[in-house]
Parts: C-alpha cells; sequence; structure tokens
C-alpha cells in the first residue's frame, strides 16, 4: 500500500517536473537555453522510459538548435544527431498508438529533425534529408491537418522555398495566420506540445517587412 | 595450536588491510548508449581504467571511503561523481551528457582540400569543384581556383607548387587514372575524358600525401566514385561542342545499378562562328561512351566496375616558327581505353579490405607536316626543317592491381597495409624506328593513423617501390602531424618523399636513369566555422635527379620550390552568394631538362590569384557562377646550344605580360512535365563564357631555331561561348535546387 503511494507521487512528481521544463521552454530563446532545456528532458527520458513526451520534447529542442545554427553547418550535425535518436525513440513508443494527434505532433518534430540535417550542408545532406523531412511533413499534415505545428512548419517551407520551386509568400502568411489563430484556441501551458506562437509571429513579422 | 589460529587470523586481518578492492560498472550516454573506450579513475589516484566495447570498466584499488571518481571520453562532458568505496567493493554506473562543443575527431589534412558528400559548412563539396566558371568539365581545370595550381592556359593538367603537370597524378579508387584528359595537342587545352558526376570525393594534395600513393612527385588528385544512385533515370545535353545522353538504372531491389552514357562533339561549326587562330583541318572531334556496374556484394561490400573508350581526332595548322612562309601541321588521331574495377568489404568488425584493378589502352597516332601556303606538303633538308615532317605512333597498355587491407581502431584510428603492381608496356615508332619499354613497378606500403594525445593525431607510413625497367628501389617515408585547438583551428604538418620515375620521353633515350625525387616539407593552418574557412599553408620543397638533356639524358638534375598560400571561403556572410578567395606565391627554380643551370621553369610565375563566385538568384531561378583568375607573367627563354649538342646558352629570356582572365556561368533551371508525367523531370539552358573581357593572354613564347624569331603562344580564340540545353528525367533533383538555396 505504502509503496503504491511512493510510486504514485514519484510519478505526480515526475509530471509535475515535466510541465514546469515544458513551461521553460516557453521562456526557451538563445541556443544555450534550448541545450540545458535538451539535457533535462534528456533527464526526463531516462526516468520516464515509457512516456514519448520527453523524448519529443529532447527531439524537438535539439532540431530547434539545429533550425538556429542554419548559418553554421559545422555545428549542427551533433544536435541532429541527438535529434533523430530521440525522434526515433519517440516514435517507437507511439508504434501502434491511434492517437492521430500525438502521431502528428511527432511527425512535425521529425520533419524538424531531418530539415536540420540539411543545414550541414544543403549541397551534400539536401537531397537525402530534403525529401525525407518533407515526407515527415506531408505525413503530419495527412493525419492532422489543423495542428498549428504543423501549419506553422508549412509556412515555414512555403516562406523560405525560392518561388520557382513551389515557394509562395502570401501562402506562408495565411498559413502563418492560420496556426496562430489555432494556438490562441489551444491551452498554453501544461506538458502537452504548444509552442509555435513566436515561430509563427516571426515569420509574420518578416513577411510584413 | 591455538597460536597459530590467531597467527593466521591476524595475518587475514593484513591480509584485508591491503587488500585491492574492486570497482566496477558501466559507462553510458545519456540516451543509454555504451560508451567504449571512456577513461575512468579515482580522482588524486592513479588507480583507473578504460571501458571495454560495451562500456564496462573494472579496476581495483586500495583507497576505502569517500572518493571522487571521474569518467571522460571524448564528445562527452567530463563526470565527476562521489563514491563511497566499501570493503566488498562496489558498482557504479555513470552517465556522460554528451558535448556538443567537441568537433570530431581530428583529421589530417596538411597540403589536402578535400571536396566530400560528406562536408559540412564552408568545406568543398564535389559540386562547388564542379561548378567552377570555364572548367569545361575538368575537375583538375576547376582545381586551377584553387591556391598551390598554375595558370597554364595551354596545357591540360594541374602544375603544382614547381612542377609539372606529369608530377600531378590522378587516382580513381586507389588506381591511377593514366590518361585523364584527352591526349595533348600542343597549344590547346584538351577535356576530360570522364565524366565529373561520377565522383562522390575529390581530395586534392598539393604536397605531402598519404604512403598509399606513389609515383607523383608534385601533387595526387584522389578521386572515389559514387556507390549505387538513388533512383533511376536519364539525362540528356545537348551543346554546340558536345552532346550526350544516358541513363542510370536502378535495380528494383536496391542491390545494384547500371548505366550507359554517349557523348559526341564536333567543334567544326562552333569554329566557324567563333574563328579560331589554329586553321582546324580535321575535328577538333571528340566521342566517349562510358559503362558502369555497381553491386552490393553484402551489407558491407560493394563491387564497381566502369569501361570508358573514348576518341579524338584533330589536325591544325599554325604558321612555322621558322619560316613565315611555311606553315607547320599537325594531326592526331587518339583512342582510348580505360576500366576500373573496385571492391571493398569489412572483414568482421574491425579489418576492412579495399582491393582495384585498372586496364588502360592508350593510341596516339601523330602526323607532322611543313606545308606551304596551298597546304602542300614541303620536304627541306637539314636543321630545323627536317623533323618537321614525321610520323610517330604510341601505344601503351597499362595494368595495375592493388590491395590494402586495413585494422580500424576507435576515433578513426587505422592501420592499413597494402601491395600494389603496375605493369606498364609502351611501344613508340618514330619514322622506322621502334622505342620498346616495358615496366613492372611493385609498391608495398604501411601506414597509421593515431592519436599520440587527445587532440593529436598522427600519420606515419613508409613506401617502397621497385622498377624492373630502372632496376632501382626506393624507400620513401612520409609523416603527418595535425593538433587541434580548443576553438576548431588546427595545425597541421607534414613531411614525406616522393619519387616518381622519368617520363618516357627521356626513357626512350636513355634507360639507365634514376628515379626523381621530391621532399616535401609543409606547415598548414586550417580553421572552419560559422560557415567560413581559413586555410593557410606555407611549404618547402626540394628536388633531386630531375632529368636533365644536355650534354645527354641523365638524372643529374636538381631543384627547390617554396612558397605560401591562402585560402579562404566564406558562404554566410551574403545571403545566397558563395564566394572563395585563393591566393599562391611560389619561389621556385629547376636545373633539368636543356637548362645551363637552375632557372624559373617556363610554366612557374610568383603570385597566382583568384576569386570564385557562386550566387543563386532565386526569383528568376539562375545561378550565375563567375570565377576572376590573375597571374604574373611566366619566363621564357631562347636555350640553344652554341657547339652541337654539348652545352646550352640562354640567348634571350623575358616575361609574359600578366594573365587576367574572368569566365563566366550560369544555368537557368526549369520543371519539366510537372505532373503531367509518372517520372518528373528538370531541365536547364546553360551558358558560359570565358574570357569575358578578351584580355590578351600570352602563355609562353616559341623562339625559331637560330633564335632570330619568336611568335606568343596564345589562346586559340580571344572569347570562348557555349550555350545549350540539359535535361534529367526520373530523379527529381529540384529539392537539390531548392535545399541549396534555402
Amino acid at each position: 500500500m505504502l509503496t503504491a503511494v511512493v510510486m504514485l507521487l514519484q510519478v505526480y512528481a515526475q509530471d509535475n517536473q515535466l510541465t514546469a521544463t515544458v513551461a521553460q521552454l516557453d521562456k526557451a530563446k538563445t541556443v544555450k537555453d534550448y541545450q540545458a532545456l535538451a539535457t533535462k528532458f534528456a533527464s526526463a527520458a531516462n526516468t520516464q522510459k515509457t512516456n514519448w513526451l520527453p523524448f519529443y520534447y529532447a527531439a524537438y529542442c535539439n532540431a530547434r538548435i539545429g533550425f538556429m545554427l542554419e548559418d553554421d553547418g559545422e555545428r549542427v550535425e551533433p544536435f541532429a544527431n541527438d535529434a533523430e535518436t530521440y525522434g526515433k525513440q519517440a516514435e517507437a513508443l507511439l508504434k501502434g498508438s491511434t492517437d492521430k494527434h500525438q502521431q502528428a505532433e511527432l511527425y512535425a518534430v521529425l520533419f524538424m529533425v531531418y530539415r536540420s540535417r540539411v543545414f550541414i550542408n544543403p549541397m551534400t545532406y539536401g537531397r537525402e534529408y530534403g525529401i525525407r523531412s518533407q515526407q515527415y511533413l506531408d505525413k503530419a499534415a495527412q493525419l492532422d491537418p489543423q495542428n498549428p505545428r504543423v501549419l506553422y512548419l508549412q509556412s515555414w517551407v512555403k516562406y523560405y522555398t525560392p518561388k520557382m520551386w513551389g515557394g509562395d509568400k502570401e501562402k506562408a502568411k495565411t498559413l502563418a495566420t492560420e496556426a496562430l489563430s489555432k494556438l490562441q484556441a489551444q491551452t498554453a501551458t501544461g506538458e502537452q506540445p504548444h509552442w509555435g506562437k513566436a515561430e509563427s509571429e516571426e515569420i509574420l513579422a518578416k513577411y510584413n517587412r | 595450536m591455538k597460536p597459530i589460529v590467531l597467527l593466521l587470523s591476524i595475518w587475514s586481518l593484513c591480509l584485508s588491510a591491503t587488500a585491492q578492492i574492486s570497482i566496477s560498472g558501466q559507462v553510458s550516454s545519456q540516451q543509454g548508449l555504451a560508451i567504449a573506450g571512456a577513461s575512468v579513475s579515482i580522482k588524486g589516484a592513479t588507480a583507473g581504467a578504460t571501458t571495454d566495447s560495451s562500456g564496462h570498466f573494472h579496476f581495483t584499488t586500495k583507497l576505502t571511503g569517500k572518493q571522487v571518481l571521474r569518467a571522460s571520453s571524448i564528445g562527452y562532458k567530463k563526470q565527476e561523481q562521489d563514491i563511497l568505496i566499501a570493503d566488498s567493493g562496489i558498482t557504479v554506473d555513470i552517465i556522460l551528457p554528451a558535448n556538443h562543443q567537441t568537433l570530431g575527431e581530428v583529421v589530417i589534412s596538411a597540403g589536402a582540400f578535400e571536396a566530400s558528400d560528406k562536408a559540412k559548412g564552408a568545406s568543398l563539396t564535389p559540386m562547388d569543384a564542379m561548378t567552377v566558371a570555364g572548367n569545361g568539365g575538368d575537375i583538375a581545370n576547376s582545381l586551377r581556383s584553387l591556391p598551390g595550381a598554375q595558370q597554364v592556359g595551354e596545357r591540360e593538367g594541374l602544375f603544382v607548387r614547381g612542377g609539372t603537370s606529369e608530377e600531378a597524378k590522378q587516382f580513381v579508387d586507389g588506381t591511377l587514372l593514366k590518361n585523364p584528359n584527352y591526349s595533348s595537342v600542343p597549344g590547346v587545352l584538351q577535356p576530360a575524358r570522364i565524366n565529373p558526376f561520377l565522383f562522390k570525393g575529390v581530395l586534392f594534395s598539393t604536397g605531402g600525401y598519404s604512403a598509399q600513393y606513389g609515383q607523383a612527385m608534385s601533387s595526387a588528385l584522389i578521386l572515389e566514385t559514387m556507390d549505387l544512385p538513388d533512383e533511376s533515370s536519364a539525362s540528356l545535353h545537348l551543346f554546340p561542342t558536345s552532346s550526350g545522353l544516358g541513363f542510370q538504372k536502378l535495380a528494383n531491389n536496391k542491390q545494384s545499378s547500371y548505366g550507359l552514357n554517349v557523348n559526341y562533339g564536333n567543334q567544326a561549326a562552333y569554329n566557324s562562328i567563333v574563328k579560331q587562330r589554329p586553321d582546324y583541318f580535321l575535328g577538333p572531334e571528340y566521342g566517349n561512351a562510358e559503362a558502369n556496374y555497381r553491386v552490393k556484394t553484402s551489407k558491407t561490400g560493394m563491387l564497381k566496375i566502369y569501361v570508358n573508350a573514348s576518341l579524338s581526332n584533330i589536325g591544325l595548322r599554325n604558321p612555322d616558327v621558322d619560316s613565315m612562309a611555311l606553315k607547320s601541321a599537325f594531326k592526331l588521331n587518339s583512342s582510348n581505353v580505360y576500366t576500373n574495377i573496385s571492391y571493398r568489404e569489412m572483414l568482421g568488425k574491425d579489418w576492412k579490405l579495399q582491393a582495384g584493378a585498372a586496364y588502360s589502352y592508350n593510341q596516339d597516332k601523330i602526323g607532322l607536316q611543313l606545308q606551304d601556303g596551298a597546304h602542300q606538303p614541303v620536304y627541306l633538308a637539314g636543321a630545323p626543317y627536317a623533323w618537321k615532317n614525321r610520323d610517330m605512333n604510341t601505344t601503351t597498355n597499362f595494368a595495375q592491381g592493388r590491395v590494402v587491407l586495413s585494422r580500424l581502431f576507435s576515433r578513426n584510428q587505422a592501420l592499413h597495409i597494402g601491395a600494389e603492381h603496375f605493369y606498364a608496356e609502351d611501344r613508340y615508332h618514330s619514322g622506322d624506328s621502334l622505342y620498346p619499354l616495358t615496366d613492372q613497378l611493385t609498391a608495398g606500403f604501411v601506414e597509421g593513423d593515431i592519436y599520440l594525445a587527445n587532440n593529436l593525431m598522427a600519420r606515419v607510413g613508409v613506401r617502397g617501390e621497385h622498377s624492373t625497367l630502372l632496376k632501382k628501389s626506393t624507400v620513401a617515408p612520409r609523416a603527418s602531424l595535425a593538433y587541434r585547438f580548443g576553438d576548431g583551428g588546427q595545425l597541421n604538418l607534414a613531411y614525406g618523399i616522393f619519387y616518381q620515375k622519368p617520363e618516357n620521353q627521356f626513357l626512350y633515350q636513355q634507360r639507365d636513369l634514376r628515379f626523381s625525387k621530391a621532399t616535401h616539407y609543409l606547415v598548414n593552418y586550417t580553421k572552419k566555422a560559422g560557415n567560413r574557412l581559413l586555410r593557410l599553408e606555407a611549404y618547402y620543397k626540394r628536388y633531386a635527379e630531375l632529368p636533365k638533356t644536355i650534354p645527354f639524358v641523365n638524372s643529374n638534375g636538381s631543384g627547390d620550390a617554396k612558397g605560401i598560400e591562402l585560402f579562404w571561403r566564406d558562404k554566410r556572410s551574403i545571403k545566397n552568394l558563395d564566394y572563395w578567395i585563393s591566393y599562391t606565391y611560389l619561389d621556385t627554380k629547376r636545373d633539368y631538362l636543356n637548362y645551363p643551370y637552375a632557372l624559373q621553369p617556363y610554366y612557374a610565375t610568383p603570385h597566382t590569384a583568384s576569386v570564385a563566385v557562386k550566387r543563386y538568384f532565386e526569383n528568376i531561378n539562375l545561378n550565375v557562377n563567375l570565377v576572376y583568375n590573375f597571374a604574373t607573367g611566366r619566363p621564357y627563354y631562347d636555350i640553344r646550344s652554341p657547339q652541337g649538342n654539348e652545352h646550352t646558352q640562354v640567348f634571350d629570356h623575358g616575361t609574359t605580360r600578366a594573365y587576367h582572365n574572368i569566365n563566366l556561368s550560369g544555368a537557368y533551371l526549369f520543371n519539366l512535365f510537372k505532373g503531367k508525367w509518372k517520372h518528373p523531370g528538370f531541365g536547364g539552358i546553360g551558358f558560359g563564357v570565358n574570357n569575358i573581357l578578351g584580355t590578351r593572354q600570352i602563355f609562353n613564347y616559341q623562339y625559331s631555331y637560330n633564335g632570330m624569331n619568336k611568335i606568343p603562344v596564345i589562346p586559340t580564340a580571344a572569347r570562348s561561348f557555349y550555350l545549350g540545353v540539359f535535361m534529367s528525367f526520373g530523379i527529381d533533383r529540384t529539392e537539390d535546387f531548392i535545399n541549396d538555396n534555402l
């Protein structure tokens, strides 16, 4: 009886801790912030080996660092490697799950994971990982077309792709706006994924400039 | 009995007081992966161990009580953990957090430019090298915009750091590529025989290279071919001087592929529009067909077969240097077959086998003729005219076999042991005379890449060679060191001795020659960060036993070369723009051929610089490449022997004007049949202009026999142009272009 209570308390504490770390993620800005959070999520993943969320967040933080280091190709690879490791572990945990929303969240992050690899050197890594990342985003959009993070990433692709190859800044604006309105309808706290506001706003700010 | 029991128990007490206590455990990463080779020790004590391949460690200590256990491994942050050592021993598991500040393993890089499909940031990729404007599809030509190479416009190949183009050799998957370019024509740069898109890795070594390669005194261009293609595809190109088509078929099980490419070009039509200085009476005509088969022989095994057959036919007339009323005509019919077979396989976890074989056949039929104004042959007796009517025929059969066995260790350390054998059979006919040469050259080498300290890597090797033709053996030591600073900068040092057989032109006349020899010393600093790359290199080279032709053919030549080189690449400062700058300072003198004493050779100049710019114009879908090459003037000499064949004298000399050259090339890309066809394609319009400004370029001067007249060696036309279309189906390469520019 007592052991059961202790275990319950432990789980409760762990959940609380995860929520607290996710709250910190909402305020993260620099590579250093994300790096510290990646370590925290990684150790959370080590203690809660069956919960996909810490793995998801560890993958996300590392992939986000990859995006932030776009202009510094030499540094991207170790983060992309970690992002892939955690991403794959999260994927294994969600295997067989019927929750389309969760799967869409993960595929959106897997898009970022593989896209970050492109930044190592687009000339050499672009072909393989560009195609692979897009497949994940398409899958995510299929599962949950209204997911604000999927919408934001679609907007990101439209914004940064040259026009000739399907880029469309207007469409990017529409998608980012849509992502924002969906985010406003969502609770912006808790441990479930809710990031994307600052990122969508950044695209809109760039568009308006 | 009692005292004995007491004694025994005291004995056991003493034992326990000095007993070794066992400490064991496992080191793993945050991802739960075992870390092999991590060092674990007790702080302030010598006790410690290194983890095995499963991350486990075990050691014993006399220490007890509260201690600090520390663990470290490359790529991870150091970790310290408080432990309490119990008498019964303890088990401790340690988790090391990843350290993303570390920059992977140290890479030996003195003297080398690597363009790889694994390149990060501002490091070169094969595509970067192949898109240098004006290279004409020749990798060696595009590498002339990197430091170390000279701008020698009248001849193909690489002239590196005071060396001739014969001293720079190309290797494909380990074996020698005997004839990388179409056979030489005096004064006219000849194109490459092999499609540059075959290669996924290019290592251009300008000195101090590995003991795995030999018979190249100045430079080794080490090329690595692609494995299986991603998808099946077909391609087509139509340009005024060359058209071709080809396909690559990937088997459904993705375990093998085959492909065929055919190219043909005749420049006669182009030359009728863009006037050429030489009067071409044949071609220039080039044709080649290449086929490949690649198969995965196992999970780690790969077999690749490549065959290339090519021919060229060229005839041209130029004013004769000895008599302005006459023309000297040159005609070449050349055919070549090249085959390369390479195989690699892992033998267990730690051993790697690489084997290769190459065969090449080459025939050059050259006809020289002195002609009058109506292009009729003129036969005049006596020097210098007698030898201006001649037919020469050279055939070469060349075969090579090579095996390298490597033992791989952690952190990219390795020990390589290899052997190779070269068979060369040359038959040179001139008039009624035949000059046969057959050589069996055997080489063996051992080389190790090892860490001497955490950030200090060494490559030490030795290569031995024996030639049956020269009846001589050589032993060539090579060594390279690389030290990495905390900020990612790397300092490299290299030393090596490089031997090369004299060229056939000397051996036809005199077989009792020695291997030419070059000793390289070089120091290099390289730093890569933030999509920028800086590379500085200084070197000194000493040449010995170079071929001399006076008073008779001998091996008594010598020389030296020293220089400083700079390379800077920046992909970051301006969005969508990538540029590099290279500068080469060269101070070299040689006493060779018919030089009376050490002179700066005719192909060398002190200052050479290049700026290469690549820009993608997103809105109009246009890629533009621009390169500016500059070189100070080259020396030229009138060297003759006043009395017959004895000693020579420099009767006249000078320096050519400085060389300026701007080449522009570009491609406008578009989609083909998008959405309408099962296999979408992409197409492009490619264009280029060499020497846009039409700057007058003089490469050298040719003197008449009596020294009374000299004529400049200049390009065949002030400018050259191309415009054409290319298409590719099957592989949707639009992603490449998108990703290149995101």
